[in-house]
């Protein structure tokens, strides 16, 4: 797909969607104390000889950390560069685990969601797959 | 993985008429890699409804999996505004779409066809009957119940052609052909005079598994 072709990103509807979910996502950003407890229940991090990007915590605080503190302020580009951290990078399993009861899975979720929502997801018709 | 494939466009057409306001949910597990309910054939279906129906209201949302309550959040606040659900999940997401909101018709926009793989982009092979008892250890690999015709155990029937083909269908192999030719290559070709014995198709009921470790949790 051409940048011309590209859907404009509806900034007002992603930051819509993050102001319904501020109140959980604060908590996430505050609470998070990046103990990595997470990282060692993760299979995808056991699996790639702990790659920092398989961290769960690494991926909702560069994904939907990013477009919390941008606001939804955020351009195709963004979009697509976190495309692959919760998509290639998480099989929403459920299995991480969080000391502080994060649910990590419902966030890479909801950052799906906003990704869908400006027409970002995996084109499978076009070789584009996760895992 | 779950294979699925569109119903034809006069069913769910038939299925949908006299409601108005519907939503067309798709599944982000299964149903979107074998290309019949992602959120592109979403939107697709919903425009050639809309195409066909200018008075319908039909919105499109997908969710990542149907078959895990889970991933129902953001629905549970959609779905009560419609009339209707149509659902592009295999048949376990639809069903456990309508097991959630009882009050909301659930329709499907797919038929569930089999559990396959992936042979290349959209084109996909069954190659398992989840029949509950594998015995692919010593079929080389190659399921006698789902590649064979009949099914059997103890083969290859007297029906095998020549060439290697079932009588069935020419363009179709004998499974157990290839299944003698891979025990064989692999040394084991004595596994296939083992006799297995005949399995219990009859009395089918729903299967719920519960993994061994699991059990004390939900043994109340």
């Amino acid at each position: 797909m051409s940048d011309q072709e590209k859907k404009a990103v509806d900034r007002a509807e992603i930051s819509k969607m993050l102001d319904k979910k501020a109140p959980e996502m604060k908590r996430i950003l505050n609470y998070c104390v990046h103990c990595s407890i997470c990282a060692e229940s993760c299979f995808l991090y056991m699996s790639h000889d702990g790659d920092p990007q398989y961290m769960p915590s690494y991926k909702i605080i560069n994904s939907l950390g990013k477009l919390y503190k941008k606001k939804g302020n955020v351009d195709h580009e963004f979009l697509e560069g976190i495309k692959g951290m919760v998509w290639n990078n998480c099989v929403l399993c459920h299995r991480c685990y969080c000391p502080i009861g994060i649910d990590i899975p419902r966030m890479i979720d909801f950052t799906r969601s906003i990704c869908r929502s400006q027409d970002v997801f995996p084109k499978l018709d076009e070789g584009e797959s996760w895992l | 993985m779950i294979i699925a494939e569109r119903k034809p466009f006069e069913e769910i057409t038939e299925m949908i008429k006299g409601y108005k306001n519907i939503l067309n949910v798709g599944c982000g597990g299964c149903t979107s890699i074998c290309l019949a309910g992602g959120q592109k054939e979403v939107n697709q279906l919903n425009a050639e409804l809309t195409k066909e129906n200018a008075e319908l209201k039909i919105d499109s949302f997908v969710i990542e999996r149907q078959c895990n309550y889970d991933f129902f959040v953001d629905l549970d606040e959609k779905a009560p505004k419609y009339d209707a659900i149509l659902s592009m999940a295999c048949g376990a997401g639809v069903q456990f779409v309508a097991e959630r909101y009882t009050s909301i018709p659930v329709f499907p926009a797919l038929n569930t066809v089999f559990c396959g793989v992936d042979r290349n982009v959209g084109w996909f092979e069954e190659n398992c009957r989840t029949c509950g008892e594998c015995v692919l250890g010593d079929t080389a690999g190659i399921c006698p119940v789902t590649r064979c015709a009949k099914g059997i155990f103890n083969g290859p029937c007297g029906g095998t052609r020549i060439d290697g083909s079932c009588e069935v269908d020419p363009d179709t192999p004998c499974a157990w052909t290839d299944i003698f030719n891979r025990l064989t290559e692999q040394g084991r070709v004595d596994k296939i005079i083992e006799v297995k014995p005949p399995r219990l198709w009859q009395n089918q009921v729903r299967r719920v598994l519960i993994q061994e470790d699991y059990k004390a949790r939900y043994a109340e």
